[in-house]
């Protein structure tokens, strides 16, 4: 794209960007010209990755991809996960096994009627729910079994139950958006090994 | 305590947590209590590894030094259009984030018919030193997000951290896969990495 063509877009951003704060807070409205300058700089660049889709559902940048799911929980669902949770120390290790998460959470909302499960993952929808059916479906069920309307990981309405659950986030970053887990892990044996390397030369 | 004393020790905290589990399990459904069953023996590696749960100060999990933020907030009247609106002509370019620099991820989740924002970042450290990050930083890129959400004080108001706090939930779980690794020290292994590669094909 021309610097041109760029900088009419970059206008043209920055004048939708007034109308959407037209009735915006007072200090929002204050905030956007405060900023509109590094603002308009930053839309008439051309984005680092833009934020693409993980597939059927979720936001992904780079290689990183997010998975937010909302579910209620079924009656006596909420007092049975977090016990379960808190035996383990709200410790997931078993994450480990899955092999591409980032991280994840769980977290209960709406005096415990509703949960959150959010991930941030490598790669695609599809192939990251497919590992956490081979590699850890036990450990799934003990979770997701609390949900209300959950058949099981091996039902083959599952994926249509978490797709129908999953809110797409409008907004994703992501620090190191070209490094996936297994990357780190090769960047962090590097390191040691360089470390040692240098130790003995040194 | 001798090692045996703790050995010994060790596995009745296991199975006493198992004990629990069970219990717990009881009136599952069907599918959890299968699960269960066919899951014991790997669970009970888990329960024994388990270590205390971590806070990351006033408020959220902690995992060595990563730390979760999960905030879900009312928002005004058209506050979801212009969140959409917003983060749509951003196309995912938060620069400010990065100018963070404790940030590992973070998201921006319309839930509720756009009643309400879900926010939920990973995030090196302590929740304060984290939020005055957010506050000296980038200032004005917070109140152009949050001003769109009910109550809001404004980043620079003395309330905010009471009212940023009043938001949060905890996480009773988190997981981090590499929970020793901060995003300075991720970046400065990347840059060992790309020198190593260009020392060796020097050298090869």
């Amino acid at each position: 794209m021309s610097t041109e063509t760029l900088a009419s877009e970059a206008q043209d951003k920055v004048r939708r960007l007034r109308e959407l704060f037209a009735d915006a807070p007072e200090l929002g409205k204050r905030a956007l010209e405060n900023v509109l300058t590094e603002i308009r700089s930053q839309v008439s660049e051309a984005p680092p990755p833009a934020i693409g889709s993980a597939g059927r559902v979720g936001a992904q940048l780079g290689k990183v991809s997010e998975l937010t799911i909302i579910v209620p929980l079924a009656p006596g669902g909420a007092r049975r996960l977090r016990a379960f949770l808190r035996l383990l120390g709200g410790n997931l290790n078993g994450g480990d096994k899955v092999g591409t998460l980032h991280d994840m959470r769980f977290v209960f909302f709406d005096n415990d009627t509703r949960m959150i499960f959010a991930t941030s993952y490598d790669g695609d929808w599809d192939a990251y729910i497919d590992d956490f059916v081979a590699k850890i479906p036990d450990y799934l069920d003990i979770i997701d079994s609390s949900w209300d309307g959950w058949k099981g990981i091996r039902d083959p309405g599952a994926k249509d139950y978490l797709a129908a659950h999953q809110i797409s986030a409008e907004g994703w970053y992501v620090a190191h958006p070209d490094l996936t887990v297994a990357e780190i892990h090769r960047l962090k044996r590097i390191g040691k090994a360089v470390d040692e390397f240098l130790d003995k030369i040194g | 305590m001798t090692v045996l004393e703790q050995t010994i020790g060790q596995e009745d905290r296991v199975a006493e947590k198992i004990r629990r589990v069970r219990e717990l399990y009881a009136d599952a459904p069907e599918v959890g209590q299968a699960a269960l069953a066919a899951g014991l023996e790997n669970l009970k590696r888990e329960l024994a590894a388990s270590t205390q749960r971590q806070s990351a100060g006033r408020i959220g999990a902690r995992q060595g030094k990563v730390s979760e933020l999960t905030s879900i907030v009312p928002l005004e009247p058209g506050g979801g259009q212009r969140i959409r609106g917003l983060l749509d002509l951003l196309e995912g370019n938060f620069r400010g984030a990065d100018l963070v620099g404790t940030l590992h991820d973070m998201r921006f989740v319309l839930l509720d018919d756009d009643t309400k924002l879900l926010f939920a970042t990973a995030y090196d450290g302590e929740w304060d030193a984290y939020i005055d990050d957010f506050v000296t930083k980038i200032p004005n890129s917070m109140d152009i997000l949050f001003c769109n959400c009910a109550g809001w004080p404004g980043i620079r108001s003395p309330v905010i951290k009471d009212w940023l706090l009043s938001h949060q939930i905890t996480a009773d779980a988190w997981y981090v896969a590499s929970p020793n690794l901060t995003v300075a020290e991720t970046k400065r292994l990347e840059k060992v990495g790309a020198a190593l590669d260009e020392f060796l094909d020097k050298i090869g």
